[in-house]
């Protein structure tokens, strides 16, 4: 038994695997990264998610009424991954994946205690939080600077809302892998988080 | 220094080159023209396509209708524009001309 997951792409109801619609999911905003600053993003996408519909209603046929795994595989197989479609316009998407796959320092505000600066530094450089945590708490403890020193930095960085920015903040290259797993996660906390409640 | 990058700029100009082709004969459902470019092996993957033939309809070149379909959603024809046909008459001319030059040195 599984759970399944209503959804709408171009236009037409599915019904999905949970982890299809996580593959899905993460295929889909990888496609938008790849065309964000192109003048048309949003038809292209359109065009791409209507084409994506009617494959699957051909892979499902009469019979069939959930979308599996395997199904979003074999259609994105079809469709190609962003990594795919570099021969199209090789010097700006590969500029745009080289600068995608940077490295900043965000807050984190996954993982926060006050305002997600110890968090941020210790995701950016792949620490315990609790390391840049006590050092700032000894700093401030010892004068006044450590206190000053965080909201300067509070101030001066931005928070990593979307994926893209989280993958950055870890420096991880960002590509369908590892959004998935971001959503993943993302989709884990709000199901605690909805639990807890 | 690879030959990929040289290979992906000559590709990326032949791909608009013979999108317009098949277009010039009829107008098209996207998948007819992935199908024909599958077959000549000149993409591999449909998601290619979409980016180029969004940026010829916004320059101009090309055109669209929409088809009602039995399977699903309705589809975009695509066709060439009169603008279209001229920069295709043009691109002929220099293909022509490229391929005499190349074939020259190549001797």
């Amino acid at each position: 038994m599984k759970v399944t997951v209503n959804i709408n792409i171009g236009g037409y109801a599915f019904h999905m695997d949970e982890d299809a619609y996580h593959e899905l999911k993460a295929y889909l905003r990888s496609l938008e990264l790849h065309f964000t600053g192109e003048e048309s993003a949003s038809e292209i996408m359109a065009d791409i998610e209507t084409r994506m519909a009617e494959l699957f209603r051909a892979r499902l046929g009469t019979f069939r009424q959930v979308i599996t795994m395997s199904d979003v595989r074999e259609v994105m197989e079809i469709m190609g991954r962003p990594e795919d479609f570099v021969d199209q316009d090789s010097y700006t998407a590969r500029d745009k994946f080289a600068s995608t796959s940077s490295h900043r320092m965000y807050r984190d505000p996954d993982n926060r205690m006050i305002g997600g600066v110890c968090s941020g530094m210790a995701a950016y450089w792949h620490l315990d939080p609790i390391i840049p945590r006590v050092i700032f708490l000894a700093l401030i403890l010892a004068g006044g600077l450590g206190l000053f020193a965080y909201l300067i930095l509070w101030i001066v960085l931005p928070e990593a809302r979307t994926t893209a920015q989280k993958i950055e903040m870890r420096g991880d290259p960002v590509n369908v892998h590892n959004i998935k797993e971001s959503v993943r996660e993302e989709f884990e906390r709000v199901k605690k988080n909805f639990k807890n409640k | 220094m690879n030959s990929e990058n040289a290979k992906a700029q000559m590709r990326k100009g032949i791909l608009e080159y013979c999108i317009l082709l098949i277009l010039s004969r009829n107008s098209c459902y996207a998948s007819d023209i992935i199908k024909e470019l599958r077959e000549v092996k000149l993409i591999v993957v449909e998601g290619t396509l979409y980016p180029l033939l969004t940026r010829q309809k916004n320059s101009g070149l090309l055109s669209y209708r929409w088809e009602e379909s039995q399977q699903g959603p309705p589809r975009k024809y695509y066709e060439l524009t009169e603008a279209g046909r001229e920069y295709l008459k043009d691109l002929d001319q220099s293909w022509n001309e490229l391929i005499e030059s190349v074939n020259l040195i190549r001797k």
